[in-house]
């Protein structure tokens, strides 16, 4: 039995569920919708259930949508022939919001995986693959994260791919010093990596 | 309780609140511990990039003062093995690995040779050593190591010593061997040449750098492999998650 009245104790134990939040922040919360008017509760209920029954994948590039196809695939002045491989939406958003990419993208929804079950069957590669021969794909990019199973998942996609099409260019997105960074607190494999990825500024 | 450093491998990493991260990692002094790197995710000052997936990385942590969890102060990266990323079937290889470690070593309890092991066995993926020799010579000695080792000294039937001369069976069930008066080599009950059994007994007892040494011909890797298989999957009680991904 908590403190509070049961409903509110049901409110907090809700919220605590919800990644990140501790007991702490979610009486916080609780307690804010509760000193709230009405709207901003029916409000949020009101998205909650739409976002569940309304979201779903682009049947084209596994993106968020709520329609068949996601606004991105259906933007026609955005490039055709470029794909970016991403791992999961909040990763196509970031990449989006920095403006630079005007090609299209493909969520696979995960990382291979195999501590926790996950191989290629498990991520939406059958689909990228099919995509590359229908779109008459010219190059993809690896975007996956620098981490040890967002690495094998780039290698293995870029394995793959070079092996279903020859003329397919794969490229991978670059490694090494973050901006703002500070050499003396990179790692070693960081720093060799930037260096072996290098730029010619003038020769 | 002080801070300790020790050099650790990373098994299991988890995002644990808004900034925070959970890593299980696996020391040569204290065995396999779980502990909370606080703002992990935010700053990759105290941690540059030393907790990522199978890193082996010098760990500086502290017991919190309830539970089991411990404290990760800072951490430095020795090795991150990056020909084990090159891929899925190094990946595997690594993961089966560590899965097998976690099951038969329970938190905080350490054995340094079971270290040394997986520790050695990472580098040698790194450096694209033949993995069906290596899966064996870690299942073997890692069984070996958590006391699960098989008897090859006599027939677990009769009794009778084995010299080291003729075929000898596998028995799972009483994780040893049998003549073969005794039993018939069969798929559950594969056979063994002698130069087999003298290769598995040695890889069980000894130190990875006398393995190392060691020539295994192809259909002695063959025969090894069935009667590991057999005899994990029967002590273990089931099939390993990452298993499904090796060959
Ligand atoms: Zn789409
Ligand atoms: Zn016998």
């Amino acid at each position: 039995m908590g403190i509070y009245p049961t409903s509110l104790e049901n409110l907090i134990e809700q919220f605590t569920r919800l990644p990140g939040i501790g007991q702490k922040s979610a009486t916080r919360m609780a307690l804010f919708v509760l000193r709230s008017n009405k709207e901003l509760a029916e409000g949020m209920a009101k998205s909650l259930i739409e976002v569940k029954e309304k979201i779903r994948f682009c049947s084209i590039c596994f993106n968020l949508t709520d329609d068949e196809c996601c606004s991105i695939c259906r933007d026609e002045s955005r490039a055709d022939g470029t794909i970016c491989v991403v791992e999961g939406p909040g990763d196509q958003l970031a990449l989006e919001e920095s403006g630079t990419f005007k090609g299209r993208y493909h969520v696979l929804h995960g990382v291979l995986s195999p501590l926790d079950g996950i191989g290629p069957e498990d991520l939406k590669v059958g689909a990228l693959l099919s995509r590359i021969d229908r779109e008459g794909v010219r190059e993809v990019i690896l975007a996956t994260n620098p981490t040890t199973e967002g690495e094998t998942t780039a290698s293995f996609l870029a394995n793959l791919l070079s092996q279903k099409n020859k003329d397919l260019k794969i490229t991978r997105i670059a490694l090494g010093v973050p901006m703002g960074g500070d050499l003396k607190y990179m790692d070693r494999m960081t720093l060799e990596h930037a260096l072996r990825s290098r730029i010619l500024i003038c020769s | 309780m002080n801070t300790h450093i020790s050099p650790a491998i990373i098994m299991r990493i988890k995002e644990f609140g808004e900034s925070d991260l959970l890593i299980t990692f696996f020391t040569s002094d204290r065995g396999r511990l779980k502990g909370v790197a606080k703002g992990a995710r935010r700053s990759k000052r105290r941690f540059a990039n030393c907790l990522d997936l199978f890193c082996l990385t010098s760990l500086e942590y502290e017991l919190k003062r309830k539970g089991d969890l411990h404290f990760l102060h800072s951490g430095k990266l020795i090795d991150a093995f990056p020909g084990l990323r090159s891929d899925f079937s190094s990946l595997s290889l690594a993961s089966y690995m560590v899965e097998l470690t976690e099951i038969l070593f329970p938190l905080g309890v350490a054995d340094n040779k079971m270290f040394e092991l997986l520790k050695n066995s990472f580098f040698a993926i790194d450096k694209g050593k033949k993995k069906d020799l290596l899966r064996i010579q870690f299942e073997a000695r890692a069984m070996a190591l958590g006391g699960y080792g098989i008897d090859f000294d006599k027939c677990c039937s009769c009794g009778r010593t084995y010299t080291g001369e003729g075929r000898a069976v596998f028995k799972r069930s009483k994780g040893g061997i049998a003549c073969l008066k005794c039993q018939q080599e069969s798929k559950l009950s594969p056979g063994l040449d002698h130069d087999t059994v003298k290769g598995l007994k040695t890889i069980q007892s000894s130190l990875w750098s006398e393995v190392e040494a060691l020539n295994f011909s192809d259909e002695m890797i063959r025969e090894i492999k069935s009667v590991l298989k057999l005899h994990v999957e029967y002590r273990i009680g089931r099939r390993l998650k990452s298993a499904e991904y090796l060959d």
